[in-house]
């Protein structure tokens, strides 16, 4: 190997160990058996994780966070498929600007997001509710939907659908038969994003604390600023530990080049 | 019948984007746009453009703006260096190991903020890891350094959470570059890193352009960083969250959001500039 492949693959490690080390810091933390947040640990216990499961407010927000992510992936889905689908199919100008209308909002400033829609959605009279947090969810997680879906549709050839239509498949049963079963892979990658998204915002969640919108990433927050212990270093690993898993079983499923043609 | 059929296909046309573009119109522009008429308006209800006269002419809310501008700079420059190596080898050099360097990359985005500002908090704290290592293993240093809360601390979490996206918008354009004029190039007797300087980089410029602007958007609203870590930085997000929390001024904030807005929009602008050259 020459010299400068050498120097390049040292960097590349060098920037991995950079990317790794804080990380696993805080999964190694989430095991200890001390009292308080330090590395290297006295020794191994599962008591962080217990602890979770005793502090109220963790579950309470686990359980607001978790119910948010479902719902606003949902509304995504039903909002951000049929758009998906018409955009990726047609060629105009026109098109193209609604395309980067549909995911502008992954371009703005979150806290600028958070901030507008606390005000604005309590004008509507939604107040801080977990519906008004709900349809913000929606707005963050609907270009995540919209992307994928349509990067994978557009991968899609036409004459499958022509094909179908052609035997004599009505328009609805052809998307059930045709159509469907072919962009599977990118709704579950568009679900996957967006649910993670949802479940990991912190910024426009903050603009909406209450006892029924209070989320995970909010309660953490409030947690860090008045204690230092290894409960968040077990909640962390317990959140990176789904994330990982659910990341598996979408490439289990669809494999993971499918979903990423996207990205 | 050619009529009915042209309308029809308007018809589905409208059900299968109105909900989408209805639900943004009325939840996410409407909003911005009320937060920005709100900083407008004076206290008596009139239009005003008293706010920015004042912001602008401010020297400590200019240096706000400034600082934010200059701080999501420094970081997209550092993290766009640090990114094209990585992505070269990523594109060029891993073979077999691409799949892992890939997992790597994509696993910190599965992390959230408060997992990896734990982790910078736990590495270098007084009596953290990096500073036993430099202390007592290596005997670098006679004490600890005191690394929290300083700015460098906070400019390394922020590279650390957006140089992934930089990674990987730089690989993508690296991959289409046509290998036959790096070639081309060495066949015509050119060395190997005037190939790289005047062939690969200038072919990839676009693709370096997409990143960073990418970073410096995301670099530009974020202030959960800055908030755990400190370092004593004062741009406008971490602003507009203090408004919010204590000082509680919101057409102040309101200000401030809307000058946040118009520097997204002229990424968003630059942004789409770009992709359109690429793509002609």
């Amino acid at each position: 190997m020459r010299l400068t492949d050498w120097a390049l693959w040292l960097f590349t490690v060098a920037f991995f160990i950079f990317m790794i080390l804080p990380i696993a810091v805080v999964v190694v933390i989430s095991f200890t058996s001390a009292g308080f947040a330090a590395f290297p640990i006295p020794g191994w216990s599962l008591k962080w994780f217990a602890r979770i499961f005793e502090y109220e407010p963790f579950i309470d927000s686990l359980w607001v966070s978790l119910k948010l992510a479902v719902v606003a992936t949902v509304a995504s889905c039903v909002l951000g498929i049929p758009a998906a689908l018409y955009l990726s199919r047609s060629r105009s100008g026109w098109a193209t600007t609604i395309t980067t209308f549909l995911l502008s909002p992954l371009s703005m400033p979150m806290i600028v997001i958070g901030f507008a829609s606390l005000f604005f959605l309590s004008w509507m009279g939604f107040g801080i509710s977990f519906l008004a947090l709900a349809i913000v969810h929606t707005v963050i997680c609907l270009p995540y939907v919209i992307r994928t879906v349509a990067a994978v549709y557009r991968a899609v050839p036409p004459a499958y659908e022509e094909a179908a239509m052609i035997l004599g498949a009505s328009r609805f049963r052809t998307f059930q038969e045709v159509t469907l079963p072919l962009i599977r892979p990118g709704i579950a990658a568009g679900s996957l994003f967006s649910f993670l998204t949802s479940f990991d915002n912190l910024p426009v969640s903050y603009f909406f604390g209450s006892a029924q919108t209070n989320t995970l990433p909010v309660v953490m927050l409030a947690y860090m600023e008045h204690q230092f212990d290894p409960s968040i270093a077990a909640l962390s690993t317990l959140q990176l530990a789904l994330a990982v898993i659910a990341l598996v079983v979408a490439d289990r499923l669809y494999g993971i080049e499918k979903m990423t043609v996207a990205t | 019948m050619s009529k009915t059929a042209q309308i029809s296909e308007r018809t589905r046309r409208a059900l299968l984007l109105a909900p989408a573009l209805i639900f943004l119109a009325v939840f996410f522009v409407m909003p911005l746009v009320d937060n920005s008429a709100r900083s407008f308006i004076g206290e008596d209800g009139s239009f005003t453009l008293a706010r920015y006269t004042a912001f602008l002419t401010d020297s400590f809310y200019l240096g706000v703006i400034l600082e934010t501008v200059v701080l999501s700079a420094a970081v997209t420059v550092i993290s766009v260096v640090i990114a094209y190596p990585v992505a070269y080898v990523l594109v060029r050099k891993a073979g077999r190991f691409s799949g892992l360097i890939i997992f790597l990359l994509i696993a910190p985005l599965l992390t959230s903020i408060i997992m990896r500002t734990f982790g910078w908090q736990v590495l270098f704290a007084r009596r953290g890891l990096i500073n036993q290592w430099l202390v007592t293993d290596l005997g670098l240093l006679d004490t600890p350094l005191r690394w929290l809360n300083t700015p460098g601390l906070a400019i390394a979490a922020l590279v650390h959470v957006l140089v992934p996206f930089a990674v990987l918008s730089i690989a993508s354009v690296l991959q289409g570059v046509d290998r036959r004029l790096e070639e081309g190039a060495l066949v015509l007797g050119a060395s190997r890193f005037r190939t790289f300087f005047e062939v690969t980089l200038p072919l990839t410029l676009d693709g370096i352009g997409t990143g960073a602007i990418l970073v410096f958007m995301i670099a530009n609203g974020s202030f959960v960083t800055l908030v755990l870590l400190g370092g004593g930085f004062q741009t406008l997000p971490l602003l507009i969250y203090q408004q919010f929390n204590t000082t509680r001024d919101f057409a102040l904030a309101s200000t401030m959001s809307t000058i946040l807005l118009v520097i997204a929009l002229a990424c968003l602008w630059l942004q789409l500039r770009l992709v359109r050259r690429q793509g002609a």
